[in-house]
């Protein structure tokens, strides 16, 4: 009656330990903040902490976004209405910038409890 | 399927047991989840039950069954959800089955219960990977496991406790014999 039998305990260590595996997938998402730039090129992962600019190509042009001190905006883009620019700059996790004309999309990727990105947002408080 | 003179008094098993999973099925579909696809697995019970019971083709008949039976009573059967039902419902069998015949000795229903409900949910993760989720279907993993493996605890010591102690079991092992 009991879980006595040898069978049974390798099969349930055997299931703990798969489990742990599968556990072991939530760390990616625990890590640093990335900006995640999604285009018709592919996707693109930077890091937040590195100040640098990046140029993307997409239908209706170049989009240029520039990270520094641990922000992103869009710095320069060739769509018409430039929305994308006038987002500002960024820097929590799950904050976002889109250019829908030159599909670019532009997220930022991390844990939300690290730093201030799990408190109470602008538009909550 | 099965031959007329070799289906005296052994069809009925399967009858009822497939009776038995039709009815678990109604019972897990009106119990509340906080996400559809946490599965309890009560529609699972007669085939562990049934492992000592029935020949590997009346079994395979048996799990096809319980996927006809839970795909009626949740409404999918037309749909693409009854694939993960098929999928997870016909590793789990073989993985038990398997089991059954040639790791008696060694594991009680409740090791054999546990690695059909890893079978059937790693199977169903992969069609999740596959039909719907994409490599996102990882995120769900740890939790669905988990769930299974408690469930499949619970129904193991249910079952191995039903086998030991009812007459019924009993007497349809002599008749089988």
């Amino acid at each position: 009656m009991k879980l006595n039998r040898v069978g049974d305990i390798v099969i349930l260590a055997l299931s703990i330990t798969l489990i742990a595996l599968s556990l072991g997938t939530y760390k990616d998402f625990s890590g640093e903040p990335e900006v995640h730039v999604r285009t018709d090129g592919g996707e693109f992962i930077y890091d937040l902490d590195v100040d640098t600019f990046a140029t993307f190509e997409g239908p209706v042009g170049e989009t240029t976004i520039e990270i520094r001190n641990g922000k992103v905006h869009v710095h320069d883009s060739d769509c018409r209405n430039k929305v994308c620019i006038a987002a500002g700059w960024v820097s929590s996790p799950g904050d976002w910038i889109i250019c829908l004309p030159n599909n670019v999309f532009v997220l930022i990727e991390g844990s939300l409890d690290k730093g201030d990105g799990g408190g109470v947002d602008d538009t909550a408080f | 399927m099965i031959p007329r003179s070799k289906t005296n008094g052994r069809i009925e098993f399967i009858a009822l047991l497939a009776a038995f999973s039709l009815f678990l099925s109604t019972v897990e579909y009106m119990i509340p989840k906080p996400v559809p696809f946490m599965r309890i697995g009560l529609a699972n019970l007669p085939l562990l039950i049934g492992l000592g019971l029935l020949d590997s083709r009346e079994y395979i008949l048996l799990a096809l069954l319980k996927v006809l039976g839970q795909g009626l009573v949740t409404g999918t059967i037309f749909s693409y959800i009854v694939l993960f039902s098929l999928g997870g419902t016909v590793s789990s069998a073989f993985i038990m089955y398997v089991l059954f015949r040639y790791g008696r000795k060694w594991t009680s229903l409740i090791g054999i219960s546990i690695a059909g409900a890893m079978a059937s949910n790693i199977t169903q993760l992969q069609l999740s990977r596959l039909i719907l989720f994409g490599d996102a279907a990882r995120l769900i993993a740890p939790p669905f496991l988990i769930v299974g493996l408690i469930t499949s605890v619970i129904l193991g010591v249910f079952a191995e406790r039903f086998v030991e102690t009812s007459a019924w079991y009993r007497r349809a092992l002599e008749k089988q014999l």
